[in-house]
C-alpha cells in the first residue's frame, strides 16, 4: 500500500477546502445560524416541542446532517471533477497509486471537512441551545457514515459529469428537496399518514433519523432499521465508486 | 526467457494496439528502447505517439499487446513499472491549487516519498530549471516556457530511471531550448533512459541514438539514427544552369536527373560520386548548356521523415 500517496491526497484535499474557505466552511456554518435563529428560535418559540425537547434543539441536528450532506457531495463532487477537468488528477493516475487509495483519499478529505464543520455546528448548538449528543459514538459514527456515503455519491457524479453543471443535477432535483422533506424540519409523526409512509421511500430521511437519534435518544423508525440502512447506503456507494475509479472510468482513455 | 529483468530492456511494447472508437489510434506498434538510450518518437499531428506513451504510463487503457518496463508488466506490476517512469507530458495538468514548489513535494508523494526525502531534490531542481525564484508562485503566473521547465522538473521528483518527454520543447525559445538540450544530455549521461518525442526533427538528429518513426499508428522506421539517415536520405546534388530548360536533358536520364519543380534552372541529383558529376558536366558543356553553380546538400533527419511519412509527395 502507497500510504504516503494516500496521505498526499488527503492534505492536498484539505488544503484545496481551505483555498476555498469563504466557498465551502463558512457558508454551511453561518446558513446554520441563520436556520437556528429565524426557524429555531424566532418561529420555533411558537411550536411545541418534538421527541421532549424544545423544537430548535429538536432542528440542529437536522441542520447538521443538512450541511453533512450538502458538503461531502459537493466537496468530492466539485474536487474530483476538476481534477479531471484541469488534468490534475493524472499527476495521481501516473504515479503507483490504487483506485483504493484514490477513492479513499478523496472520500477521507471530504470526511474530514465535514466533520469539522458538523463540529462547529455541534459546539454552536451547545452554546446557543444548550443541546448536546447524549451518545457520541452515535454521533461519530452516523456522521462519518454519512459524510462517507455522500461523498462517495460526490465521486461517482464527478466522474461521469461532462461539464461542471452536471454535478449540480443531483444536488438541485434530489438532495436539496430530499432533505428538506426527509426531516430536518420535523417529525414524519406530525405529517398526514400519506406523506409520513412516502418518507420511508426518502433515503436521506434514514441519515437524519439515525443522528437524530444521537442528540434525542429517539427515533421515527428506530435506530435499528435507520442505522442498519444508513450503512448498507454507504457501503454500496463506496463499492460502486470504487469500481469506477478502479475501471479507469473517463480517468484513463 | 520468460523473465529476466536484469537483461530486460527498459521499456519493451509488444503489438500495442489502441482503439478509440472506431479508430485506431495505434494498430499493432512493436519496439524496445534499451537501458541508458536516447530514443526519439517522431511522426506526424496524430500519428499515435501521446497514446503509446500514454499507454507505457497507465493513462491509456490498451486493446491489445503487451508493455513491460524493466521486465515488469505495466499492467500487472504497475506499481513498480510506475515508479521507473517519469512523465512530462505534452498537456499541462498541474494541480491549481498548488504553488510550484508545492507540485513537486506532492507529486513526490503521490509517489510515495516524504517531504523531508525530497527537499534537497525538490530544491535542487528548481534551481536546475531556474525556476526558485518562482518557488512560491501559482502555475497560472507562470510563463510558457517555465510551465515547459516545471513539466521536466515535475517528471524527475521521485528520481525515475526512465524519463519519457512528450514535446518538452513546444512553445520554448531558442535560447532555453539549446540550454534544455543540455539537461536532457546530462540526464543521459547519468544514466537515464530518455524517449522523447518532438516535431523539431533537428532536434531529434542532435540528440536521439535510436529513433522510431511512427505514422498512423504503424511503426515506419525504428532503427540507430545514422543509419536511418545513410539508409533512407540521401545526399542531393544540385546544378544551377544559366537557362532555364523544360525538361531534363534525355542523356542525363540514367543519373535521374530531376528539374526542380519551382525553379527550371536547377537539376537536381541523388548521390553522384565525383567521376558521376564530371562526366555530367561534361555532357552538358558538350550540349551547350551552361553551368552557374554545383551545390550538394547534405541529408537530413527531415528529409528521412518526410520520405517515410509520405509528407514529401505534397
Ligand atoms: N481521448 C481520445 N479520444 C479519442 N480519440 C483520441 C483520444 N486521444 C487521441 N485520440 C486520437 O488518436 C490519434 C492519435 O493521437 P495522439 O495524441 O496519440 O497523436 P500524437 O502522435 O501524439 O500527435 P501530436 O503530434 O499532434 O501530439 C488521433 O487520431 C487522435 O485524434
Ligand atoms: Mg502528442
Amino acid at each position: 500500500m502507497n500510504s504516503v500517496g494516500l496521505w498526499t491526497l488527503i492534505k492536498r484535499e484539505m488544503k484545496r477546502s481551505f483555498q476555498i474557505i469563504n466557498q465551502v466552511i463558512w457558508p454551511p456554518i453561518i446558513s446554520t445560524l441563520l436556520y437556528v435563529f429565524v426557524f429555531g428560535l424566532a418561529l420555533g418559540s411558537r411550536i411545541k416541542g418534538i421527541q421532549g425537547v424544545s423544537y430548535a434543539q429538536f432542528l440542529l441536528p437536522g441542520l447538521v446532517m443538512m450541511q453533512v450532506i450538502d458538503g461531502a457531495y459537493g466537496e468530492s463532487s466539485s474536487s474530483l471533477f476538476q481534477a479531471r477537468f484541469t488534468y490534475a488528477i493524472q499527476e495521481m493516475l501516473v504515479a503507483p497509486m490504487s483506485a483504493g487509495e484514490i477513492v479513499f483519499g478523496y472520500v477521507f478529505g471530504s470526511v474530514l471537512r465535514t466533520f469539522l464543520i458538523a463540529n462547529v455546528i455541534m459546539v454552536l448548538g451547545v452554546l446557543l441551545l444548550h443541546t448536546t449528543p447524549t451518545s457520541w459514538g452515535l454521533y461519530v459514527a452516523v456522521l462519518v457514515l454519512v459524510a462517507a456515503l455522500f461523498s462517495s455519491l460526490g465521486i461517482i457524479f464527478g466522474l461521469m459529469a461532462e461539464k461542471y453543471d452536471n454535478i449540480a443535477v443531483l444536488t438541485t432535483f434530489a438532495i436539496t428537496p430530499l432533505v428538506f422533506v426527509g426531516g430536518v424540519f420535523t417529525s414524519i409523526h406530525l405529517l398526514p399518514p400519506v406523506v409520513a409512509h412516502l418518507s420511508l421511500l426518502n433515503p436521506i430521511f434514514y441519515t437524519i433519523d439515525a443522528f437524530r437519534y444521537s442528540y434525542t435518544g429517539q427515533s421515527d423508525v428506530g435506530l435499528a432499521i435507520s442505522l442498519p440502512v444508513v450503512a448498507a447506503m454507504t457501503v454500496a456507494s463506496y463499492a460502486i465508486a470504487y469500481a469506477m475509479v478502479r475501471a479507469g472510468y473517463k480517468l484513463r482513455t | 526467457m520468460v523473465d529476466a529483468p536484469s537483461q530486460a530492456p527498459a521499456i519493451a511494447v509488444h503489438h500495442l494496439v489502441k482503439r478509440y472508437g472506431d479508430a485506431t489510434a495505434v494498430n499493432g506498434i512493436s519496439f524496445a528502447v534499451e537501458r541508458g538510450d536516447f530514443f526519439g518518437f517522431l511522426g506526424p499531428n496524430g500519428a499515435g505517439k501521446t497514446t503509446t506513451i500514454n499507454a507505457i504510463v497507465g493513462l491509456a487503457r490498451v486493446d491489445g499487446g503487451r508493455i513491460e518496463v524493466f521486465g515488469r508488466d505495466v499492467s500487472t506490476a504497475w506499481r513498480q513499472a510506475r515508479r521507473l517512469i517519469g512523465l512530462a507530458p505534452q498537456e499541462y495538468n498541474f494541480d491549481r491549487y498548488l504553488r510550484v514548489r508545492e507540485i513537486l513535494f506532492y507529486q513526490a508523494g503521490y509517489y510515495g516519498l516524504r517531504p523531508r526525502e525530497v527537499a534537497v531534490r525538490v530544491d535542487a531542481l528548481l534551481e536546475r530549471f531556474g525556476l526558485s525564484a518562482k518557488a512560491h508562485a501559482f502555475v497560472a503566473q507562470l510563463s510558457g516556457g517555465m510551465k515547459r521547465r516545471l513539466t521536466l522538473a515535475r517528471a524527475l521528483v521521485h528520481d525515475p530511471q526512465i524519463v519519457i518527454l512528450d514535446e518538452p520543447t513546444a512553445g520554448v525559445d531558442v535560447e532555453l531550448r539549446l540550454e534544455l538540450w543540455e539537461t536532457l544530455r546530462a540526464l543521459r549521461r547519468e544514466g537515464k533512459t530518455i524517449v522523447l518525442t518532438t516535431h523539431y526533427i533537428e532536434e531529434a538528429e542532435a540528440l536521439c541514438e535510436r529513433i522510431g518513426i511512427i505514422e498512423a499508428g504503424r511503426m515506419v522506421a525504428l532503427e540507430k539514427t545514422e543509419s536511418l539517415l545513410r539508409s533512407h536520405a540521401r545526399d542531393e546534388l544540385t546544378i544551377t544552369l544559366a537557362h532555364p530548360l523544360q525538361a531534363p536533358p534525355p542523356m542525363l536520364a540514367h543519373f535521374s536527373a530531376r528539374l526542380d519543380p519551382e525553379n527550371a534552372c536547377r537539376l537536381r541529383f541523388e548521390r553522384l560520386s565525383p567521376l558521376q558529376l564530371s562526366e555530367v558536366l561534361a555532357l552538358l558543356g558538350r550540349d551547350g548548356i551552361d553551368v552557374e553553380a554545383v551545390n550538394t546538400e547534405r541529408a537530413t533527419l527531415q528529409d528521412v521523415f518526410l520520405a517515410l511519412t509520405g509528407r514529401g509527395a505534397r
